[in-house]
C-alpha cells in the first residue's frame, strides 16, 4: 500500500495542486470572495504537493511519461519556495491570480517529473500560459496591463515554436519522443533548437529582449516570481536537454552565459528606474546560471554535481524576491527616491543593502557563496576564458550595486517614500530574505544540507 | 569553540547593538563592553603563549564540502595580532566617546573587529577569504558615513581598489587549490598543506596574483593610491583601525599564506619583493615630506613603515622575520597614537593642516609631550619600539642583500626629515594669530589615559622586546630559509 502510494507520489503532488486550483475556483463561485480563504487554500495545496514530492524516494522511471531523480526534488523545492512570497503577500481582489499561480506551479511540477519530450513540452506550455495572464492581470503602477503581457506572450510563442520544431526534428531522427537521442546531425539540430527555447525562457543573450520590459511592467512582487520560479523552470529545461543531447550546443553555453553577464552589467549601468535595473540584474544572474549549467554538463552532468546550480537558484529565490518586494514595500522607483533612506529607515535600508551586496556577490553574503560555487565548477571544467569575462562582468556590475548602497547611505537627501499600511507580510519577506542573504555566507556548512537533497 | 567565539562574539555584539532597540540607545556602552570583553578573552587565551609552554591553540577542523573545512588555529603571531586588534578597537571606540554618533558607527567597529579576528585565526583559505572580504563592508561605511568632506569619493575608491585586489587573491587561492588537486587528487583549502609548483608560468602567475592581492592591503607602491584618501577622509577612530590593524592583514597574508605556499619560488622572488619594499620605504618617505596635511603625512609614513615590515620578511632570516613581525605591532601602536592625537586636534579645531597650528606647546603641553614621544618612536629612536623593529628588519636584509638594506637605512633617515619638521611646525614653531589657529585645550583625563595605554607598550617593547619576540618566534621559525 505504501509502496503504491509512493509510486503515485508525483501524481499526488500534481493532484494536490490541481485540487488547489479547483478549490480556489470554487471559492470564486461565491458572490463575496474571501481572499484569505483563497490564500489558505493555495498554501495548503502547495504544502501538500511539497509533502508528496519529498516523500517520494529518488528513483528513476515511474511510467513512460514520468520519472523522478534528485534534481526533480531539488527543483520542485525551488519552484515552490520561489512562489511562496507572491502567494503569501500578493494583494488581489479575487481568486484569479492564485488560480493562475497554482496552475503554473502544476506545470512546473510536471516539468520536473517529465520523462518524455512531449510531456516536457506540455508542461512547459502549462507553466507559461498562466504566467502571461498573470502579467496582464497585475501590472506595475501606471503601466498598461496588456503591453508587457503581449510581448511576453509573443516571446513565449516564439520559444514554443523553436521547441516544436526541435521536437519534430527529434521525432524524425529517432522515431520517438524519448529523451535519449541518437547523435545524428538532425538530432543535434533538434536538441539545439529545443535548447534555444530553454534559453528564451531563461532570458539569455541574444534571446533576452523581452525580459527587461516584462519585469519592469509587472508588479514588483510578480517580477519576483518571474525571476525565480519561472527562470528556474527554464534552467531545469536546459539541464534536462543537455543531459540527453550528445555534444552540439553544450560547448556554446559557457560563452552564452558570459556574454549574457557582460550585456546585463553594461546595459544596467545606464538605467535610472530601479525595477528595470533589477530586471537587468536578473539577466546577469541568468548569465551565471547558464555558465553554471554549461560547466555542469561538461563535468558529466551527474546529480550530485548539480549542487552549485541548485544552491544558486535557491539563494537567488531569496535575493531576487527580497529586492523586488523591497520596491513594492517602499514604492521607490528612481535613484533619488533612495536618498537618505539609511537615516530615515535604517532597518529597511540595511535589508536592501544586504540584498544588493548579496546580488553583487560580495563575501560574506549568500550571493558570494552561490556565485563562488558556480565559478569554482567552471574553473574545474576548464572554462578559463568565459570565467575571465564573467569576473569582469561581476566587477562592472558591482558599480551599480554599490550605487544602491551609496544612494541610501552616502548621498544627502530625504527619501519621500511612504510605507503603505497593511504590508506586514511584505516587510516580513524583505527582512527574511535579507537575513538569509546576510547570514548564510557565514555558514557554508549549510551546503551539506543542500547536498543531502541531491543525494 | 573558544576560537569561534573570538570572531563570532564581536559580530553578535554588533548585531545586538544595531538591531535590539533597548541596546540601540546605549550603543556606545554596549559596544565598549563587548570590545573590553573581547580584549579580556584574547588576553586570557594568551597566558600559555606568555609562559612559553604553548605553541599553538587549535580547534579540531570540521570538514564541510568541496574540501572546505571549518578550522581555526592560533599561534603566537596570530595571538599578538589578535591582541593588537582587540586593544586598538577599545582605543578607537574610546577615542570617539564624546562625539554624537549613531549606533551604526559603534556596531561597524565591532563587526570589523570580528572579521579581522577571523582573518588572523582561519586555517582554511576559503574562510580566510570570506573574512578578508568581510572587513571591507564596515570600513566602507566608516569612511563613507562618518568621514570628512571628501568621504564619498574615498569610500568608493577604497572599496573598488580592495575588491580588485581581492579578486586576484581569490585567483591565487584557486590556483593553489587546483594544483593541489592535480598532484594529490584531493580537494583541500588548508593553508598548512597547500603548496605551489616549483617552477613554470603557473607558479609565477599564482605568485603574482598573491602579491597583488595582499599588496593592495599593505599597500605596495604602485597600488597604494587608495590609502592616502581613505586615511585622510576616515574619522579618527577609523584611521586608527585602518592603519593599526587593516594594513597588517596584508603582511600577515605574506607570512601565513604566500611564503609557506611557495617554498622554492618564494626564494627566487625574494630580491624582487625586497626591492618593492625598498621602493615603498623611499617613496612613502619622500611623499610624506611633501604633505601639508597632518593626516596625509601620517598616511604616507604608514606606507614607508609597512615597507620595513615587508623588507624584513623578504630577507627570510631569523632577525628579518622577527623584526618584520615586531614592526607590525610597533606600527599599530605608534601610528594608532599619531592618528588618535590628530583626531583630538581635529575634534578641537576642525583643522589638521601643518600651517594651521603653531606653538601648541604653550597651550597644550601634555599633547606636545605625547606627540613628541610618539614621533620619536616612529622615527626609530633607540629605547623606543620603532628602533628594535627597524633595526632587526634591516640587519636581516643586510645579510641577504646589502644594497637593499642601505636603501632602507636611507628611508630611516628620511623619516626624521618629515616627522621632526612637522612636529616642530605644529607644536614648537611660531604662534599663529588667533584667526588662523583657535585656542587648543589640553588633554582631559580620558584622552591622557588612552595615550598612556599606547605609549607604555612603546617603551616596554623598546627596552625589553624579548618576551614579544619569544611569542612570535615559533610561528615564524618555520619560514626561515
Amino acid at each position: 500500500m505504501t509502496a503504491l502510494l509512493l509510486r503515485i507520489a508525483p501524481l499526488g503532488s500534481g493532484i494536490s495542486l490541481f485540487g488547489g486550483v479547483l478549490g480556489v475556483a470554487c471559492v470564486g463561485l461565491f458572490k463575496k470572495i474571501n481572499v484569505g480563504l483563497v490564500r489558505v487554500l493555495g498554501l495548503l495545496s502547495l504544502a501538500l504537493a511539497a509533502v508528496f514530492v519529498f516523500a517520494h524516494p529518488a528513483t528513476g522511471s515511474i511510467s513512460t511519461l514520468l520519472q523522478a531523480d534528485a534534481i526533480t526534488k531539488a527543483w520542485c523545492a525551488v519552484f515552490y519556495v520561489g512562489a511562496l512570497p507572491f502567494l503569501i503577500a500578493g494583494t488581489w481582489e479575487d481568486e484569479v491570480a492564485v488560480l493562475l499561480l497554482l496552475g503554473s506551479l502544476l506545470g512546473m511540477t510536471f516539468l520536473a517529473f517529465s520523462a518524455n519530450l512531449l510531456m516536457l513540452f506540455i508542461s512547459l506550455e502549462l507553466l507559461s500560459l498562466p504566467v502571461y495572464l498573470l502579467v496582464a492581470l497585475t501590472p506595475a503602477k501606471g503601466k498598461p496591463s496588456w503591453e508587457a503581457a503581449i510581448k511576453y506572450f509573443f516571446a513565449g510563442s516564439l520559444s514554443a515554436a523553436f521547441f516544436l520544431l526541435g521536437l519534430a526534428c527529434h521525432y524524425s531522427a529517432t522515431g520517438g519522443f524519448l529523451f535519449a537521442g541518437n547523435g545524428s546531425f538532425l538530432d543535434q539540430v533538434a536538441f539545439s533548437l529545443m535548447a534555444i527555447a530553454a534559453l528564451f525562457k531563461i532570458g539569455a543573450v541574444p534571446w533576452h529582449f523581452w525580459l527587461p520590459d516584462v519585469y519592469e511592467a509587472s508588479e514588483p512582487m510578480l517580477s519576483g516570481f518571474l525571476s525565480t520560479s519561472v527562470k528556474a523552470a527554464g534552467v531545469f529545461l536546459l539541464m534536462r536537454l543537455g543531459q540527453y543531447s550528445q555534444g552540439s550546443f553544450i560547448s556554446l553555453l559557457p560563452a552564452i552565459g558570459a556574454l549574457t553577464m557582460l550585456v546585463a552589467a553594461f546595459a544596467a549601468l545606464n538605467q535610472t528606474r530601479l525595477q528595470r535595473l533589477l530586471a537587468y540584474s536578473s539577466l546577469g544572474h541568468a548569465g551565471v546560471l547558464v555558465l553554471g549549467v554549461g560547466a555542469w554538463l561538461l563535468l558529466g552532468a551527474n546529480e550530485k554535481n548539480a549542487l552549485p546550480i541548485f544552491f544558486y537558484l535557491f539563494s537567488y529565490v531569496f535575493m531576487s524576491n527580497g529586492a523586488f518586494f523591497f520596491l513594492e514595500l517602499t514604492g521607490v522607483s528612481e535613484w533619488k527616491d533612495l536618498r537618505g533612506l539609511g537615516k530615515t529607515r535604517p532597518v529597511l535600508a540595511f535589508c536592501f543593502a544586504a540584498l544588493a551586496l548579496s546580488l553583487a556577490g560580495i563575501p560574506p553574503t549568500a550571493g558570494f557563496l552561490a556565485k563562488f560555487l558556480i565559478f569554482w565548477q567552471a574553473f574545474k571544467a576548464g572554462l578559463y576564458v568565459p570565467l575571465i569575462a564573467a569576473s569582469f562582468a561581476t566587477l562592472a556590475a558591482l558599480v551599480y550595486y554599490l550605487r544602491i548602497v551609496r544612494e541610501m547611505y552616502l548621498e544627502e537627501g530625504v527619501s519621500t517614500s511612504k510605507i503603505a499600511a497593511g504590508t506586514g507580510a511584505v516587510s516580513l519577506i524583505v527582512s527574511l530574505s535579507a537575513a538569509y542573504s546576510a547570514i548564510v555566507g557565514f555558514l557554508p556548512w549549510i551546503l551539506s544540507a543542500f547536498q543531502r537533497v541531491l543525494g | 569553540m573558544i576560537l569561534t567565539l573570538f570572531w563570532a562574539f564581536p559580530i553578535i555584539g554588533a548585531l545586538f547593538t544595531l538591531f535590539a532597540p533597548a541596546f540601540n540607545a546605549r550603543a556606545r556602552w554596549i559596544s565598549l563592553i563587548c570590545a573590553v570583553m573581547e580584549l579580556y578573552l584574547v588576553l586570557q587565551a594568551g597566558t600559555g603563549f606568555w609562559s612559553g609552554h604553548l605553541a599553538s591553540l587549535s580547534e579540531p577542523g570540521k570538514f564541510l564540502t568541496y574540501g572546505i573545512s571549518y578550522s581555526f588555529s592560533m599561534d603566537g603571531l596570530s595571538w599578538a595580532l589578535c591582541l593588537l586588534n582587540a586593544f586598538l578597537t577599545v582605543i578607537a571606540l574610546l577615542s570617539s566617546w564624546k562625539q554624537d554618533l549613531s549606533a551604526g558607527f559603534w556596531a561597524s567597529f565591532l563587526f570589523l573587529e570580528g572579521a579581522v579576528m577571523g582573518v588572523f585565526l582561519a586555517q582554511d583559505l576559503f574562510f580566510f577569504y570570506i573574512f578578508w572580504e568581510a572587513m571591507l563592508i564596515p570600513m566602507f561605511f566608516i569612511i563613507g558615513l562618518w568621514g570628512s568632506e571628501n568621504r564619498k569619493h574615498a569610500a568608493i575608491k577604497f572599496f573598488l581598489f580592495t575588491f580588485f585586489g581581492s579578486l586576484f587573491l581569490l585567483l591565487g587561492i584557486l590556483a593553489l587549490v587546483v594544483f593541489h588537486h592535480q598532484t594529490t587528487g584531493v580537494w583541500s583549502w588548508d593553508m598548512n598543506i597547500l603548496r605551489a609548483p616549483n617552477h613554470g608560468l603557473y607558479a609565477i602567475l599564482a605568485f603574482a596574483a598573491f602579491v597583488v592581492g595582499f599588496g593592495v592591503k599593505i599597500p605596495l607602491v604602485p597600488i597604494h593610491t587608495w590609502l592616502p584618501d581613505a586615511h585622510t577622509e576616515a574619522p579618527a577612530a577609523g584611521s586608527i583601525i585602518l592603519a593599526g590593524v587593516l594594513l597588517k592583514v596584508g603582511v600577515y597574508g605574506f607570512l601565513r599564506v604566500l611564503l609557506p605556499a611557495f617554498p622554492d619560488w618564494g626564494m627566487k622572488a625574494l630580491p624582487w619583493l625586497g626591492g618593492l619594499a625598498a621602493i615603498n620605504v623611499i617613496y612613502g618617505a619622500l611623499s610624506a615630506m611633501a604633505q601639508m596635511d597632518l593626516k596625509r603625512l601620517i598616511a604616507y609614513s604608514s606606507i614607508a613603515h609597512l615597507g620595513f615590515c615587508v623588507l624584513g620578511i623578504a630577507s627570510r632570516t631569523a632577525q628579518g622575520l622577527a623584526g618584520g613581525s615586531l614592526q607590525l605591532i610597533n606600527h599599530g601602536l605608534t601610528t594608532g597614537a599619531l592618528f588618535l592625537m590628530v583626531g583630538f586636534l581635529y575634534e578641537r579645531t576642525h583643522k589638521r593642516g601643518l600651517a594651521d597650528f603653531g606653538d601648541l606647546v604653550s597651550q597644550a603641553p601634555l599633547l606636545t609631550f605625547f606627540f613628541g614621544v610618539t614621533v620619536f618612536a616612529s622615527i626609530g629612536l633607540p629605547g623606543l619600539n620603532g628602533f628594535v623593529g627597524e633595526f632587526m628588519s634591516l640587519s636581516g636584509m643586510a645579510k641577504v642583500s646589502l644594497p637593499i638594506a642601505v636603501v632602507g637605512v636611507f628611508g630611516v633617515t628620511i623619516a626624521a626629515f618629515y616627522l621632526l619638521p612637522a612636529f616642530q611646525a605644529v607644536f614648537l614653531g611660531e604662534r599663529k594669530p588667533a584667526s588662523v589657529s583657535p585656542k587648543v585645550f589640553d588633554l582631559d583625563l580620558r584622552e591622557q589615559a588612552l595615550l598612556w595605554l599606547l605609549i607604555i607598550p612603546m617603551f616596554v617593547i623598546g627596552l625589553h622586546p624579548g618576551p614579544l619576540l619569544n611569542i612570535v618566534g615559533p610561528a615564524i621559525g618555520k619560514l626561515i630559509l
